[in-house]
């Protein structure tokens, strides 16, 4: 079981590190520029994103998508999520219903009882 | 018992000021409690935004009515298509949705607008902001929590307002016009810290945004968005502000991935005269000459951006150099 975990983080690892992407030969690029950027560590970046899509993947997204979502966020952003994937909002609207229910559900429980 | 008759009586007298005074004193800490539960709803009042009108709707935004849970895609699409994407909710619900979560998160919201060659821009949390982007023609996508006795995160998407009513336009959910107060609007926004963002064209540079927060988004989507959207989006950054370095490094490296080495050339040579100091303007400029056949004034430009030793891109530079030489070898000892 471990051992598939492992491998599955290792494989995931280098999908990204082979995808990594630097401007054409020879170019530095624009990313350096931009003055808000810190230096960065390359390889951390790699586990963030890795970690991040796992962590997708646990959550029920398809392992592939998982990837190409992570790979649509900035260095900042796929930090950000790794930390708090579980935590942070997700839009959804749905809670209503079960909101109404639990009050139903209430309302019929005092009204009945004796 | 005369003595708390008495008393009473005294208490009766006195209590039409008395009852005055606890309405006064009630009133005040009642519209005190108010100017805390939507402070800023409180503040357009005497601080409406310079310039926006007071009524104002975005027509043509277009209406996906959501499935179950599905907020995120019917309002990352509705934002999309009215930028010119033709997209409905159904391909984003495999790039937002997380069946855990059953919902969708900030963080992807904005990722997946980029593959689209949009750029996702999160607006300051300020009700000013928000009006802003609607007066400017932007429809602003906002995450709220309408919760009635739980926490119950939405999207939705603001496309009008009327404050002579006091009323904030949206589509949200099943409903393609929902009207909801200044102030409801702000109770349920505020718990999102006011969370808001505009997906834009690359050439549209939304009205709130600012040139490092405004960079930062255009570099976001450079990672993933279809190259012409990345070069039109760093062109225009560039029309704007003209000393940004990303900007011009950006799209001449975009320029250059397309062969269009001269244009590259030109928007490197014109950013080094507002940057004479830059290693990266150096090395790439450098770089593009070397590629054009100019081998001369590329080492020219390399040794100088060499000599340089506390330059944190010494081994790019060094690695330039090297192709330059190399080259120039190869070209003197290669048949004439």
């Amino acid at each position: 079981m471990n051992l598939k975990k492992m491998t599955c983080r290792a494989l995931i690892v280098s999908m990204f590190a082979l995808s990594f992407q630097t401007a054409s030969a020879g170019l530095i690029g624009a990313q350096q520029a931009a003055p808000a950027q810190a230096d960065r560590a390359a390889v951390l970046e790699v586990l963030a994103r890795a970690d991040t899509a796992s962590q997708l993947q646990a959550m029920g997204v398809d392992p592939l998508q998982a990837r190409d979502r992570v790979a649509a966020m900035s260095d900042h952003e796929v930090a950000q999520l790794a930390a708090d994937i579980r935590q942070a909002p997700a839009g959804a609207d749905g809670g209503t219903v079960l909101a109404v229910v639990v009050i139903a559900a209430a309302i019929w429980y005092f009204a009945y009882r004796r | 018992m005369t003595g708390m008759i008495a008393t009473g009586a005294r208490l009766v007298r006195a209590s039409p000021f008395a009852a005055l005074r606890a309405f006064v004193a009630a009133l005040a800490v009642l519209l005190a409690g108010c100017a805390q539960m939507v402070p800023q709803t409180v503040a357009l009042r005497t601080g409406w935004p310079a310039g926006v009108p007071q009524s104002t709707t975005i027509q043509d935004v277009p209406f996906f009515p959501q499935d179950e849970y599905q907020c995120g895609p019917a309002a990352l699409a509705t934002v999309l298509a009215f930028s010119g994407v033709p997209v409905t909710p159904e391909p984003l619900v495999g790039q937002v949705y997380i069946p855990e979560r059953r919902g969708s998160l900030q963080l992807e919201m904005l990722a997946a607008a980029r593959r689209y060659g949009r750029v996702s821009y999160v607006l300051a949390p300020r009700y000013g902001d928000l009006l802003r982007e609607v007066a400017a023609g932007n429809p602003v996508l906002v995450l709220q929590d309408v919760g009635a006795l739980t926490t119950q995160w939405h999207y939705a998407v603001v496309n009008g307002f009327d404050y002579p009513s006091g009323t904030v336009y949206l589509r949200s959910g099943t409903e393609a016009r929902r009207e909801m107060p200044f102030t409801a609007f702000e109770r349920s926004w505020m718990r999102s810290g006011y969370w808001a963002m505009v997906a834009t064209p690359p050439d549209r540079i939304p009205a709130t945004a600012t040139e490092d927060a405004w960079m930062n988004a255009v570099l976001a989507m450079a990672r993933v968005a279809p190259a012409e959207a990345v070069t039109t989006a760093f062109e225009t950054a560039r029309q704007r502000w003209p000393d940004n370095l990303a900007a011009a490094v950006g799209l001449a490296n975009q320029l250059h991935a397309r062969g269009a080495l001269a244009q590259a050339a030109e928007v490197l040579g014109e950013a080094r005269q507002r940057h004479p100091g830059s290693a990266i303007l150096a090395n790439n400029l450098a770089q593009v000459l070397s590629d054009l056949g100019r081998q001369g004034e590329a080492l020219a430009l390399i040794e100088e951006a060499a000599a340089d030793p506390g330059n944190p891109f010494a081994s790019e530079i060094r690695a330039t150099r090297e192709t330059i030489l190399g080259r120039m070898k190869q070209r003197g000892s290669g048949p004439q």
